[in-house]
């Protein structure tokens, strides 16, 4: 019992362990395990090399303990379920009771010794992306390293010997696992805690599902028609807001384990990549941004000082990845009268609504039944409306006196008086219209009236 | 002297009339109360004797009664077209024409003298009227078996009469059934064609748009197009069945202005259960009466007095069968075997070759239509109880399914997931899951009908 590690903070952390297990790996650590969606903040570490540990949204970093010099993970595959929003629940894969998997977080020249025990119905393994380490570790399965059989404990054991942003998951029947939703991120802070710091760091990885609605098991033979865009599986509108104190420097690390590339654009702000899964990024090598690309398989962490306040979108700029499940075969309505059919199909199926006329803001804004277990395609409400989001969408939230351990949601931005769009009720000018396509040069004498 | 004994004689016989038999015959509705029961206890309607104009008038007004107007049930069909059609009362006229022989033969021999004023004083007047009075006497002395023969014809002619009758019943009860039954089709194929012209108007909306080209609206036309089409059928074949019914029920003119309902009864609560049709239909078929009946004439005309057997009714069995049905329902049900005697006889005594051959015929013939009987009821009531399943399986399986369909349907259109036309086309699916529903209730009316045919009278199509 003294061995075990306990979360402070995170509200919904449970640290889960059969009492069998312990006899079991009675020289193992612990393996914890939470069920919570929400973001657990975790707390600074207590022993070992200090770092300030990133918050991972919607997840929650896994807990270690010292050997001697060595820091000790304990991760489990096994079957999991993940509630993707309120109303929709998925059946996964993953680690320790979550997908993605628990964040692990060490510090660059430590030894880490990671067990990996596998409650899968198939083998597995970890592949350890980004990191340097010996060929034996690198978890591909059959190449490295036997893959783990099922009810097996495999041990890793490596020097963290760079810091950066990387990533864990499965090389063992790759394609099923990941899209099953098998993954987590691996954090290697620098040994100075004066390089580079930053006062929130955040982290998620960015993973992609096809869930019918109704259904609650990925189909993990699709190939590119994904229907739910994640970030740590979770989708808007459930997918916490980065909460930022008015004038912390923040670092956003962002992993892609999707099959296609996601430019993650944020509104408000210039920031600059400074790192990717290959390292840090020399001052001298960045560039201002206000999106990054985030290839398929690699990592970008990107920095910004929160000088201004308000509410601010982010998002993959992928417009169908801000949505949820949706048919793809629609017709456009766009203009469509269907007064008539209305009436007509009433006659058999008394609850239809006519959709789409005007385009599909009114799936905003109708909360109609759906299949079980689904999320509207768009939606989520601000202050002002329907959001008309899903998928890959969240909210930057900067606010001035924000404590530094306080990551909880301080609600809408108030605008301050005068900097907010508002409705002109004055008279309109006549409209300026061109019905030509043909190009119009506009005439020089123009150019050079009045002068 | 010769011709006043044969004067005489023509006296006497005029006065040997069986004069019991002869008032039977001679009633105006000789025979009919027999045939007016028989229909009341298979179909539960009055079976009407038309003579004289006043009679048809008086129906036909009792017709015109019932009908005009008003939606009719089967029972209402039935009890029209037994009182008003005119080929069953011509049959009844069979039977009438069967008891004046019957009237004629009971008189005894009628001799007529012929005097030819022209032939006074030739031998061959003499010897003619001779001839006149031994026929006359022969008759009479072979006055009461004839008779007996005459009867059985005339019983034969009620048999007829009674299965002409159920016939005609049975026949407008299954036209009845078939009217409705394409009436409620035609309003289901009608509602399927609204869901297709719904897929039509959005097709057209969306060609204004400019969202769907020419060749996928054409698809969606060309569908609303046929349907169209298959509705029309549907329409003619329910006016052709109401036609027929009318036809039927004998009715013309202003009478015709009747209806059907537009949906046939729900099916019973309860399963049908195990029946005793087949002894049953031993019991009450007409036609095997009829065969019966004719052995006898046969026997009676060729003087078969010496039977070994007589013609026994059917012999009844009881007996109780349990059966497990597929759904573990477990029924026990009476079962009543039957067996139908036919009388046989020494052949070795027949007065002839030909009367041997002539019931030896009649008895095989009657032998096979007694086991084509025990068959058609045995068919019958499994054709019941096949088609009650079918009918609750679509009702209690197929149906719920497909309202949960279209449900889900609709909650998958509420979330953009699929578009209006795969809505309509799920709806489509439901209405032509209701018209199998209805189709398969149909054909277990049609086979309850059929049930009461094959016990009471020969099936529609039969040979007597």
């Amino acid at each position: 019992m003294n061995r075990r590690q306990l979360l402070a903070g995170g509200a919904g952390a449970v640290l889960a362990s059969a009492a069998a297990a312990e006899t079991r790996f009675r020289d193992l650590p612990e393996a914890a395990s939470t069920d919570s969606p929400y973001t657990q903040v975790p707390p600074r570490p207590g022993s070992g090399p200090d770092y300030n540990p990133v918050v991972t949204l919607n997840g929650w970093s896994l807990p270690w303990r010292m050997n001697g010099n060595v820091k000790e993970f304990h991760l489990v595959a096994e079957p999991v379920e993940r509630i993707m929003a309120d109303g929709m629940m998925a059946r996964l894969w993953g680690y320790n009771g979550q997908s993605t998997g628990p964040t692990i977080e060490a510090v660059e020249g430590e030894r880490v010794r990671i067990y990996v025990t596998n409650r899968l119905p198939e083998h597995t393994s970890v592949h350890w992306h980004g990191l340097i380490l010996p060929s034996g570790m690198d978890g591909v399965g059959g190449l490295s390293h036997p893959a783990i059989p099922p009810g097996k404990t495999f041990v890793y054991e490596f020097d963290l010997i760079k810091s950066g942003t990387f990533m864990y998951h499965p090389h063992a029947d790759e394609m099923v696992q990941m899209a099953m939703g098998m993954m987590g991120l691996f954090i290697v802070h620098p040994r100075d805690p004066a390089f580079m710091p930053v006062d929130r760091d955040f982290a998620f990885l960015l993973a992609s599902y096809d869930i019918d609605p109704g259904t609650y098991i990925p189909r993990v033979a699709e190939m590119t028609d994904f229907n739910l865009w994640t970030w740590n599986s979770r989708i808007f509108p459930d997918i916490d807001p980065l909460v930022v104190n008015k004038g912390d420097r923040v670092r956003v690390r962002c992993g892609n384990l999707t099959m296609t590339n996601h430019p993650i654009h944020m509104h408000g702000y210039d920031f600059e990549v400074t790192c990717t899964d290959g390292g840090w990024v020399p001052k001298s090598a960045r560039w201002p941004e206000v999106s990054i690309d985030i290839p398929v398989g690699a990592m970008r962490a990107y920095e910004f000082d929160a000088i201004h306040e308000g509410d601010w979108a982010i998002h993959c700029h992928k417009s169908h990845h801000t949505m949820n499940a949706m048919g793809h075969d629609l017709p456009t309505f766009i203009g469509t009268d269907k007064t008539r059919l209305t009436q007509m199909i009433r006659r058999q199926q008394p609850g239809y609504m006519p959709m789409g006329t005007a385009g599909m803001a009114d799936m905003g804004e109708m909360s109609m039944e759906l299949p079980d277990n689904t999320v509207p395609m768009m939606t989520g409400w601000g202050p002002f409306g329907p959001l008309e989001m899903g998928g890959m969408f969240s909210v930057v939230k900067v606010r001035e006196g924000i404590a530094p351990d306080d990551y909880s949601d301080p609600g809408w931005y108030q605008n301050p008086p005068g900097t907010q769009a508002w409705e002109w009720t004055g008279e309109l000018p006549e409209e300026v219209r061109q019905s030509s396509a043909a190009t119009v040069i506009t005439p020089k004498s123009h150019l050079n009236h009045d002068h | 002297m010769k011709h006043v004994i044969a004067l005489a004689g023509l006296a006497l016989l005029t006065a040997c009339a069986d004069t019991a038999t002869v008032k039977g015959a001679s009633d105006p509705q000789a025979g009919f109360a027999f045939v007016a029961d028989g229909a009341n206890r298979s179909t539960g309607a009055k079976a009407a004797w038309a003579q004289t104009a006043a009679d048809v008038a008086a129906n036909e007004a009792r017709a015109k009664a019932l009908v005009a107007g008003k939606t009719i049930g089967p029972d209402t069909a039935v009890q029209v077209a037994l009182m008003n059609n005119r080929g069953l009362q011509a049959a009844y006229a069979d039977l009438g024409l069967s008891a004046t022989d019957l009237w004629e033969t009971a008189l005894g021999p009628r001799p007529s003298l012929e005097l030819s004023l022209s032939g006074i004083g030739e031998a061959s007047l003499a010897r003619s009227l001779e001839a006149t009075v031994t026929g006359a006497i022969l008759d009479l002395a072979t006055l009461k078996p004839r008779t007996r023969i005459a009867e059985m014809h005339f019983r034969q002619a009620q048999l007829e009469a009674l299965a002409e009758t159920l016939a005609l019943a049975a026949e407008t009860r299954m036209a009845w059934i078939d009217a409705v039954a394409a009436f409620e089709a035609s309003s289901l194929i009608a509602r399927a064609q609204g869901t297709a012209e719904a897929a039509s108007e959005l097709a057209a909306e969306l060609g204004r748009t400019g969202a769907m080209n020419r060749a996928d609206q054409a698809r969606e036309h060309v569908f609303t197009a046929e349907l169209a089409a298959e509705r029309a059928e549907a329409r003619l074949e329910a006016q052709l069945a109401k036609e027929k019914l009318t036809r039927l029920m004998g009715l013309y003119g202003a009478s015709t202005d009747f209806y059907v309902p537009d949906r046939l009864p729900s099916l019973p609560g309860r399963r049908p259960g195990r029946s005793n049709a087949e002894a049953l239909a031993l019991q009450h078929r007409v036609d095997l009466a009829i065969g019966k009946l004719e052995l006898e004439a046969i026997a009676q005309e060729y003087r078969l007095t010496s039977q070994t057997r007589r013609i026994e009714g059917a012999e009844v069995t009881a007996g109780a069968e349990v059966e497990r049905s597929d759904d573990n329902e477990t029924e026990v049900a009476r079962v009543l075997q039957a067996s139908l005697e036919i009388p046989l006889y020494d052949t070795t005594k027949l007065t002839s070759r030909r009367g041997a051959l002539e019931y030896s015929r009649a008895a095989h013939e009657l032998a096979q239509h007694a086991v084509n009987a025990r068959s058609e009821a045995r068919s019958a009531h499994a054709e019941v109880t096949g088609t009650y399943n079918i009918a609750r399986h679509w009702r209690d399986e197929v149906l719920p399914l497909r309202r949960e369909i279209d449900r889900e349907a609709l909650k998958s259109y509420n979330g953009m997931l699929t578009s209006t036309f795969e809505l309509i086309e799920d709806a489509r699916d439901g209405l032509e899951a209701q018209l199998s529903t209805a189709e398969a209730r149909a054909d277990y009316w049609r086979a309850e009908a059929n049930l009461k045919t094959v016990i009471w009278g020969p099936p529609a199509g039969g040979d007597e």
